[in-house]
């Protein structure tokens, strides 16, 4: 890596008297593998290392990316840079960091299975494998899309306080598409799986059980699915309530959102800060986003500010607790950062992200939440979805789902139970949350340029009650 | 310098072994001035240099980024990367590139000094964008502008050479007053002299201002007018889905050529070729000239887009849409109607006025089964006429269905780019009869 013209940047900028100036300095290293009804469209693979540099002049935020790492180019962009941040400077929005203690750390996680050394091979095998067990089940699978990708990010950050931090992590993530033909219908699913590990994870994943009971089960949905009753209470699994957090508990809580840094695109929030301690749902609902989880997909120990990142309790027993934060958001409401500020590039700058968005479990096993129900809906994974750029309004289609009835979940399947239904009313309509804890990967998209980053959501089942379902 | 980086990288990776490559290498500048609340919250600009690679060595394939550091690493890079490409299975289907050289036509409109030079007095335009949104009764202002120059070259082991010089802008303006009041417009292309500042941040402003006290919508099915905005959006997916690639995977409602996909006032066509178009260019990935590619004549469906390899194993003309992997539409076309705006209200007695959507997401790509959430100013049309804002409202639909319920076309195209619809979209406002509107219970 350059760290030496990453160093040199940052004296540079001082040198300009910038009042602030951090480099990061990133290694990219990742593969892609396609296989596509059977066959292996291509192999991507590529390695790259870019420089992010970011620095404040006259109060007014510059950003430079650079992979160009002559001294010379290096110089003079940084010097165009500076001339149009000072331009801009007449127009600025005041910027003010929250004061955050130097940090020096390492961050460096050892994949057991490493990505870079997992044999090409090996990796087809494992798509083979899986595309293998679904032309198995005889089932008509007209398109099977199976996507596997890997990187391992290597990132050098300073910056002009003293902070000096190095990490390493690997993450593995495998897509599929699925369209099965029932009936002379098509219906289909879609998900992912992902982790900051190596390829060990793969295993744990059981992909090539999981796919064939999916389509096991949708080919029945197509068979003799029924159409789900007009008001029911509802059981969500896992898969589910990790959507529903990311999107109606997590966006909500971006403090970006909140002063309107996103406005123009990602949207804004209908919580503000004046809303800090209201409750917004059921007191059985705490929700939490946790960098630090190990093997998260959008796991950190230390953001891309250089803050040492925690875990953030968004809603605590029904109340609005916290928000997501980077410096410039801290700043604005008097706090320290709490470590939520992400980048998915070296030339992207860093913003208010999620990591690893998960509604803490109860103390109810799934069943448990089946027996006070004597008609519902139990929604296992789901396919369309939306909420509004102020993230109220929200919608979640039921892809695989099963009748409950007095007490039990049966093996009736339900058609495409649909949920439209605004963020507090969701909220407040839960009334249990079980102890089946499942973690799911996604690429979170935000800003301007767009950054899809990666990050885990989930928790257990939970249970809502009298939703009116179309 | 960039010639010289990728007819050295095609020497070594042929020398190496490769039967086939196409490299291409791209040097890029470019900047941002992001604003929010009135005021610019970031400055960036970057520089890029790289190389993309497609090798293959019998029916192996690999796709690869080069970065450039000297020629040392060149070679060896080269080599290990052979190495990598012997490693693979074959791509039974892959049917080989195309063979050149090619005569390229001249793409007028691609390249403007005054982009390159523009550096920093964008914060100009930004400020007269922000003023004039708020002369139009906007509290707050929002967006980007982002302004680039590049230099590519292409060139491949079956004797082709391209070089294009060009620029690229984006603009976006969205207007607030408070969170229903809000109106939103974008705006891309090559040249400086289209871009109307004072129109987009004009018309950002005015919807903002009438989106004042929103009611609830009601459920039910409505005529709508869409706004070019929502329409780029959804034109993205429509022509996505003449992808071969997006066909073969699943992601396409287009199932059969010939079949009526829309009504017989939709033509959608393919274009890369398009004066002052965000992405005209004169070759497609792996140097082919590229065309005009009809997708829907009168709401025929024409056929799926290709590279050569793809158009080889159908057994169908290439249409120059490489994507060597999955070949892609450029620009999108859709031709303009014969309304004026007033006229496209005055076909409507009772719908909605939709001029921003998000969140398009879909149940089932074959059927097409969506839903997608209006954003910004909505309005209710009675008679003609809007008669109030309204609010928290959802479109729920079919791809099929909404192209066939078009049923008058605007006549000023407009080229929009934007969040979610990644390829440049010129389209006019449309008219689509008997839409469902849902809202949340």
């Amino acid at each position: 890596m350059y760290e030496d013209l990453a160093e040199y940047s940052l004296a540079y900028l001082q040198k300009k008297r910038v009042d602030y100036a951090e480099a990061r300095l990133e290694e990219h290293q990742s593969n892609r593998l396609i296989l596509k009804n059977s066959v292996l469209e291509g192999v991507g693979s590529d390695q790259y290392q870019g420089l992010g540099l970011r620095f404040v002049l006259n109060k007014t935020l510059g950003f430079l990316s650079i992979n160009d790492f002559d001294k010379e180019t290096l110089k003079r962009m940084i010097d165009h840079s500076l001339r149009v941040t000072a331009r801009a400077a007449k127009i600025k929005d005041p910027l003010e960091f929250s004061s955050e203690k130097v940090v020096k750390g390492k961050d460096i996680v050892k994949a057991k299975i490493d990505p870079l050394d997992y044999p090409v091979e090996e990796k087809i095998k494992l798509l083979s494998q899986i595309n293998k067990e679904l032309l198995a089940t005889k089932l008509d699978l007209p398109n099977r899309y199976l996507s596997l990708s890997d990187n391992v990010v290597n990132k050098y950050f300073i910056n002009s306080e003293g902070a000096k931090i190095v990490s390493k992590v690997p993450r593995v993530v495998l897509f599929y598409s699925l369209t099965l033909k029932e009936n002379n219908r098509f219906i289909q699913r879609s998900w992912e799986y992902g982790a900051a590990t190596g390829y060990e994870s793969f295993n744990q994943w059981n992909l090539n059980k999981r796919l064939v009971q999916e389509m096991k089960a949708l080919s029945d949905n197509v068979k003799r699915g029924i159409s789900a009753p007009k008001m029911a209470d509802v059981v969500v699994a896992p898969e589910v309530t990790g959507i529903m957090v990311h999107e109606s508990a997590g966006h909500p809580y971006e403090a970006d959102r909140i002063f309107g840094r996103e406005a123009a695109q990602a949207g804004e929030s209908f919580i503000n800060a004046k809303m800090l301690g209201q409750q917004i749902g059921n007191p059985c609902i705490t929700v939490v986003d946790d960098p630090n989880m190990a093997h998260g997909y959008g796991y950190y120990l230390y953001d891309d500010e250089g803050v040492k990142a925690r875990r953030k309790y968004l809603i605590k027993n029904g109340k609005i607790n916290e928000f997501l934060h980077d410096r410039e958001t801290a700043s604005k409401m008097g706090l320290p950062s709490n470590g939520s500020a992400r980048a998915n590039n070296y030339d992207k700058e860093t913003m208010v992200r999620m990591s690893n968005t998960i509604l803490l479990p109860g103390k109810y096993s799934e069943e448990e939440l089946f027996e006070s129900i004597k008609l519902g809906v139990y929604i296992k994974n789901f396919m369309e979805w939306n909420i509004d750029d102020k993230r109220l309004n929200q919608k979640y289609v039921g892809n695989e789902a099963y009748l409950i009835k007095n007490g039990r979940l049966t093996d009736q399947p339900v058609k495409n139970p649909a949920i439209e239904i605004t963020t507090p009313k969701l909220w407040s309509s839960a009334d249990a949350v079980a102890n089946n804890s499942e973690f799911h990967a996604g690429n979170c998209g935000k800003g301007e340029p767009m950054q899809a980053i990666p990050v885990w959501f989930g928790g257990p089942s939970f249970r809502l009650r009298k939703i009116r379902l179309s | 310098m960039i010639e010289e980086i990728s007819n050295q990288l095609k020497k070594e990776l042929l020398k190496a072994g490769a039967d086939e490559v196409v490299i291409s290498t791209i040097e890029q500048e470019a900047n941002q001035l992001k604003f929010v609340n009135n005021r610019i919250a970031k400055v960036g600009n970057e520089r890029l240099i790289g190389s993309s690679l497609f090798i293959v060595k019998d029916k192996k394939i690999l796709s690869t980024s080069y970065q450039p550091t000297d020629k040392e690493d060149l070679k060896k890079f080269c080599q290990k990367t052979m190495k990598m490409v012997r490693l693979l299975p074959p791509n039974e289907q892959y049917r080989g590139l195309a063979e050149g050289p090619f005569k390229y036509k001249k793409i007028e409109n691609l390249y403007d000094s005054k982009v390159e030079k523009l550096g920093e007095k964008g914060v100009e335009i930004v400020e007269e964008g922000i003023n004039t949104a708020l002369s139009k009764g906007a509290k707050r202002v929002a967006g980007n502008f982002e302004y680039c120059t590049f230099r590519r070259h292409l060139t491949t082991s079956h004797g082709i050479e391209f070089s294009e010089k060009g620029t690229k802008w984006y603009c976006s303006v969205r207007a607030l007053i408070d969170s229903y009041a809000t109106g939103h417009m974008t705006s891309s292309g090559r040249m400086l002299n289209s871009l109307n500042i004072k129109e987009i941040a004009g018309f950002a402003g005015e919807i903002a201002k009438m989106a004042r006290n929103p009611q609830p919508g009601v459920e039910g099915k409505y005529d709508v007018i869409f706004e070019p905005m929502p329409l780029a959006n959804l034109f993205n997916y429509v022509a996505g889905a003449a992808s071969i690639f997006d066909k073969e995977a699943g992601f396409s409602f287009l199932n059969k050529i010939d079949k009526n996909y829309g009504s017989s006032k939709v033509t959608l066509t393919d274009d890369a070729t398009i004066a002052d178009g965000f992405n005209s260019t004169a070759a497609d990935s792996e140097g082919v000239p590229t065309q005009r590619n009809v997708i829907l004549n009168k709401g025929q469906f024409k056929g799926y887009l290709h590279n050569t390899s793809t158009a080889r194993r159908y057994g169908v003309k290439n249409t120059a849409n490489a994507g060597l992997i999955a070949p892609a539409p450029w620009n999108i076309w859709v031709n303009p109607g014969t309304y004026n705006k007033e006229e496209l209200f005055r076909e409507v007695k009772r719908g909605i006025y939709i001029t921003n959507i998000w969140y398009t997401r879909f149940q089932n790509y074959i059927t097409g089964e969506f839903s997608t959430i209006p954003r910004d100013g909505i309005f209710l049309i009675e008679n003609g006429k809007i008669t109030r804002p309204i609010k928290e409202i959802r479109v729920k639909s079919s791809l099929p269905d909404f192209l066939k319920n078009i049923s008058a076309l605007g006549k000023k195209q407009y080229q929009i780019k934007s969040w979610e619809a990644d390829i440049p979209t010129f389209t006019p406002a449309v008219l689509v009869k008997g839409m469902n509107i849902t809202k949340p219970k």
